[in-house]
């Protein structure tokens, strides 16, 4: 009964009501939109800076992560990576990493050297693609490199100059070799430009006295949300004895997660700010509509209607009003997610910058169950305490004064 | 007191320093000079082992070194044959590597300087900027004490602000014939990272040295790096040809 009542009072004043609810309505939508778009631009941001070098999935030895040592290796690492590239469908490339001085003829510079398989590390990386001069890596133990621009003008290097890299090997020894560059690349990402030397896994295997291991297993899988279970399927494939293990994206590349958390709470300042003003606009039209149904109220009171039950009445009124908002909000708000997720949304300029950078150039929002209903619960919670406000005034009303009031 | 007194004098020549000080007791900065002249002298060559010590393995290289001055020293790999004709050239705090494998000279940037000296737990700075801590640091004796019939002299040096240093502060203990017993690296926050000890002190090349020294990270017990003195030969004649880029590369002798 109450139910119908509020319904039909809901609709006395058409005009009002459809204003209010589209006031939620649009509120709705936008923190929807926001929202799914803001973390499908994390999901972008996390795919981006993995694609660039880290990967989704690294196997290494136990403890390199922590303390990179040329001794904390993987055996066999080809042939280890052969057999998950098979199992598992994914693109998978061995890398040996170790640091060395980078010399020139005029100067030296600290690098990380990498050995790379050149034919699998374009499928984990975007390095490859961002080479502007000269070409990649081509054989498996070509004394050749590839090291970012900015490396190249730091060491005054051209293409088809020599680089002598001198370094510690894996048994302690000096490991030395000259490679001849043959190509520069331009990554986005300024350690990289400025502190990378790629070369051969071969060569560098040779030169670090490596036999056949290397540091990491480098795995990207179609989908980053598949990642765990790609992991699971890796973890079946290690050879038993060997202290080897999987890490995931927020192990490789911790800082990510923490730049993320930091955005987020930004995020939510911003959506909590939009989501209070709207309630407070919108308790400004409760407000009006309890106080100008004062004599209505009166009269109900001196019928015997208690104050609670008038109470329940106006706040299911307000329910009524802010779902119907809600609901067209979800609506307007889904769809707009849904075509923007198939369609991709591009910011202006952000085709260039992928392109240069060998990226994907849209943002799709993230389509999920709470990126869509977490704005409208948080207006469906606030709205609802603003609405308790007018309910509880009913309860201070007298009757005769109540009936009196203009 | 009749004694004391001319040997207190002949201190005082020495040691013009010790003007300042009313007692016997050398001061700080002299004994660290002393200490670091001491083992440098004028000249010398020797021959040693080092063995790099980690959990899982270690190995040893022999080298020789011809030192000169405070300044110059150069030092060759003599075996493995994997090694053999590494060298390392310091000169003026500068220092150059020759690797026979590439056939190159390759200047070791400042940079790198704080990095393991052919993987050791020597820093680049360790083996060639030494004497800095003579000119480099503030000194003050921390404590003199009797140990088996010497005296030994703990000083703390704190690098002045511009010293190109990553320490915090280094605390040394030089006994009273200016052998460095232990030498302590603290970093900026006062935490002891780096600690070298002496050990087997005996009388070589006409005079006494540690004949061993392990370097060692103070938070990794297994990890250390001992240099053992094989023959060492001091005050000799050691051409000026010798810290040379042209005889780092092409040895003459």
């Amino acid at each position: 009964m109450t139910l119908r009542l509020a319904w039909r009072n809901l609709w006395r004043n058409p005009r009002r009501s459809w204003l209010t609810a589209a006031a939620i309505a649009f509120s709705a939508t936008l923190l929807i939109f926001s929202i799914t778009l803001q973390l499908g631009s994390y999901d972008m941001m996390i795919d981006n800076s993995l694609r660039v070098f880290s990967g989704q999935l690294q196997v290494q030895h136990a403890g390199y992560q922590d303390k990179p040592r040329l001794r904390s290796d993987i055996p066999h690492a080809t042939a280890l990576a052969a057999r998950i590239r098979k199992a598992t469908g994914a693109a998978v490339a061995v890398r040996a990493q170790g640091f060395a001085l980078a010399s020139s003829r005029e100067r030296s510079y600290g690098v990380m050297v990498v050995g790379v398989q050149p034919g699998f590390e374009g499928k984990v990386s975007t390095i490859p693609g961002t080479v502007r001069e000269g070409r990649y890596l081509k054989s498996n133990d070509a004394p050749e490199a590839v090291i970012g621009q900015a490396l190249a003008r730091n060491l005054k290097l051209k293409l088809g100059d020599e680089l002598t890299l001198l370094g510690s090997g894996r048994d302690g020894s000096v490991a030395a070799n000259v490679v001849k560059v043959v190509g520069l690349f331009d990554s986005g990402t300024s350690e990289l430009d400025r502190g990378f030397v790629e070369i051969p896994l071969g060569t560098f295997q040779e030169t670090f006295g490596m036999g056949d291991a290397a540091h990491a297993i480098v795995l990207r899988g179609a989908d980053l949300a598949q990642a765990e279970a790609l992991a699971g399927k890796v973890r079946a494939l290690l050879p038993a004895g060997e202290k080897l293990t999987v890490l995931n994206w927020p192990q490789l590349v911790p800082g990510l997660q923490q730049l993320i958390q930091a955005d987020k709470f930004n995020g939510w300042f911003i959506y909590g700010a939009l989501i209070l003003v709207v309630t407070l606009s919108i308790t400004n039209t409760f407000l009006m509509a309890v106080l100008e149904r004062t004599r209505e109220f009166g009269i109900l009171l001196a019928l015997g209607m208690t104050p609670m039950r008038i109470g329940r009445l106006v706040l299911l009124e307000s329910l009524l009003l802010i779902l119907v908002g809600l609901a067209i909000g979800i609506f307007v708000g889904g769809l707009l997610t849904a075509w923007f997720s198939y369609h991709g949304f591009s910011y202006p300029g952000m085709d260039e910058f992928a392109k240069q950078f060998n990226f994907p150039s849209q943002v799709y929002p993230q389509v999920s169950a709470l990126a869509i209903l977490l704005g409208p619960s948080g207006i469906l919670l606030f709205t609802m305490v603003a609405a308790l406000y007018p309910a509880l005034r009913i309860r201070r009303l007298q009757p005769v004064e109540a009936m009196n009031a203009l | 007191m009749r004694l004391v007194r001319p040997l207190l004098f002949s201190l005082l020549l020495v040691l013009p320093a010790l003007a300042a000080a009313e007692t016997a007791v050398p001061s700080a900065a002299s004994l660290v000079k002393q200490a670091i002249e001491h083992w440098r002298d004028v000249s010398s060559y020797s021959v040693f082992d080092m063995t790099i010590h980690r959990p899982d393995w270690h190995r040893t290289m022999r080298m020789r070194i011809w030192t000169q001055g405070l300044k110059n020293s150069l030092v060759r790999v003599i075996s493995p044959p994997k090694d053999a004709g590494n060298a390392t050239l310091m000169r003026n705090d500068e220092m150059w590597s020759f690797t026979p494998k590439i056939n190159r000279v390759i200047k070791i940037p400042s940079s790198m300087m704080h990095q393991s000296w052919m993987g050791s737990d020597f820093s680049n700075n360790d083996v060639s900027r030494s004497d800095d801590i003579i000119d480099q640091y503030d000194h003050t004796l921390l404590k003199t004490e009797q140990v088996d019939g010497h005296t030994v002299y703990t000083v703390q040096s704190v690098p002045h602000e511009d010293a190109p240093v990553v320490w915090g502060r280094e605390v040394l203990r030089i006994r009273d014939d200016f052998v460095v017993l232990e030498h302590d690296f603290y970093d900026q926050e006062g935490k002891l990272v780096k600690r070298m000890v002496s050990s087997d002190i005996r009388e070589m090349g006409g005079k006494m040295i540690a004949a061993v020294e392990r370097m060692g990270q103070v938070d990794k017990p297994g990890e250390w790096t001992e240099i053992r003195v094989i023959e060492a030969h001091y005050g000799i004649d050691v051409p000026p040809t010798t810290f040379t880029l042209s005889n780092l590369r092409n040895p003459r002798s």
